[in-house]
């Protein structure tokens, strides 16, 4: 489902990715672990497109990002994000939200857009929300929102930017069940997270990077319990 | 008094081509300001080059130098005349270059009001694969106009006042009639106490209409 070689990703002289290769399954759940500036949240932007890879192929969906031929417009639309912010539109109600993308980008009618929006509002816990604006939510809803609004483009693949990380700790259980449940749908996820229960619980593989690097990666039973680098066992010792 | 009424009919018509050139100024200031503003903003270096030009050149020169440069200037060098009728032309190129200089402010306050918004609301509408068109048509551009109103009102009040300057350059609007029956009455107080009064009618129902416009947009779009 997804396919990276190489990667690599410099802002001016300073390079944040030094060369990244991994590869994600179709319905396989990654998490990617690492302290802050390791390059998690780069990497993840680079396989949407929101950050232009320096060099490396990328392959998702069954398109290749970095051939400049390819639409990246039509691309997004297979790739759903959520970001750590939420990034709700703020000028829109909760519906309006779910439904812009479906109904300007996919042109699909109105009352098929709402009934879609409904249904995917049901699946997040959220009726009764409809006409409601992000203003009004709390932060948990919203995110739950956010993950409806990318759902309802129908991605093949669902990346995490850190979901959780801007939350008060009694809203990050809403959210995760809501992801845990997609995974358990067998959405194909990469998830930024510093969140170690969900790794443990709902990833199928955990990546550790550290200065622009995926420095071990594997099941997340063998990462946690016997970390093969001094660098991972440093890092797990302090989040743990 | 009997001096305002026995001339207000004169007046009044120099109201009516103010309005006149008012509503076609605003309209156009916005349209030409959206347009530049996005040229500013383009990722296309020439497109930017031309916007800046146009910004810094109309903004750095005193309107009136513009009316007598495009309307009695232009003239003197090419047939403009010609092209669009003696009638015709100073009628047009007083509205253009009123509108282009007006236009020039409403740039910038147009771009600071896309520049405004939250980078993450961009990158949120990217990411269900809304191009750059739909991105601002949706998303940057609805919340940029909120911000925008204040300050577009305020120029819309400006370019109501600066009509004022067209009488320097021959179009009978408010001041160019009230010198003319000053001319013959010498009831300069009278009539100059009129015309400001009338001005300011015409900018006050203006901001009042613009304070509702913005409280409508509150209530239900937070």
């Amino acid at each position: 489902m997804i396919n990276v070689r190489d990667l690599h990703k410099s802002f001016g002289d300073n390079e944040i990715l030094k060369g990244i290769s991994t590869h994600v399954e179709e319905k396989e759940v990654v998490v990617v672990i690492g302290p802050s500036g390791s390059g998690k949240s780069t990497f993840l932007r680079c396989l949407n497109g929101l950050e232009t890879a320096t060099s490396g192929e990328i392959e998702i969906a069954g398109m290749t990002l970095t051939d400049p031929k390819t639409n990246i417009h039509k691309l997004r639309q297979h790739v759903g994000m959520v970001f750590q912010q939420f990034n709700l539109f703020k000028h829109l109600t909760i519906l309006e939200n779910i439904t812009i993308g479906p109904r300007k980008v996919k042109k699909i009618p109105a009352a098929e857009a709402n009934r879609i929006a409904r249904e995917l509002l049901a699946k997040v816990g959220l009726v009764g929300k409809e006409a409601n604006y992000p203003d009004e939510l709390s932060g948990g809803q919203q995110q739950r929102v956010a993950i409806a609004r990318a759902l309802a483009m129908g991605p093949n693949v669902m990346l995490f930017d850190e979901p959780t990380s801007a939350l008060d700790p009694e809203m990050v259980g809403e959210v995760l069940q809501v992801m845990k449940a997609l995974a358990v749908e067998g959405m194909t996820m990469v998830v930024v997270t510093h969140e170690m229960g969900f790794a443990r619980e709902v990833g199928h593989r955990v990546v550790f990077m550290d200065d622009g690097l995926i420095l071990e990666e594997g099941p997340p039973s063998e990462l946690f319990s016997n970390p093969q680098r001094n660098r991972t066992k440093s890092f797990l010792a302090k989040i743990l | 008094m009997e001096v305002i009424w026995q001339n207000l009919p004169v007046i009044l018509v120099g109201l009516r081509l103010t309005i006149q050139y008012s509503i076609v100024a605003i309209i156009l200031m916005v349209v030409i300001g959206l347009i530049a503003a996005l040229m500013r903003l383009s990722k296309f270096a020439p497109l930017r080059w031309i916007a800046t030009a146009y910004v810094e050149i109309f903004r750095s020169t005193p309107l009136l130098v513009q009316l007598f440069f495009i309307v009695l200037g232009l003239p003197a060098i090419l047939p403009v005349n010609e092209w669009f009728g003696q009638l015709w032309y100073p009628i047009l190129a007083a509205a253009l270059t009123l509108s282009l200089n007006e236009g020039a402010y409403v740039t910038e306050i147009i771009r600071a009001g896309i520049l405004g918004v939250d980078r993450g609301q961009k990158e949120a509408a990217q990411s269900i694969g809304m191009n750059g068109f739909q991105t601002m048509r949706y998303i940057v551009l609805p919340q940029a106009f909120k911000r925008m109103i204040p300050p577009l009102v305020n120029q819309a009040a400006q370019t109501i006042k600066d009509t004022s300057l067209l009488a320097p350059v021959g179009i009978a609007e408010l001041v160019y009639k009230g010198e003319i029956v000053i001319a013959e009455t010498f009831a300069s107080f009278a009539i100059w106490g009129l015309i400001a009064v009338l001005y300011f009618i015409l900018i006050f129902s203006l901001s009042k209409f613009s304070s509702y416009l913005e409280r409508r947009l509150q209530v239900d779009k937070r």
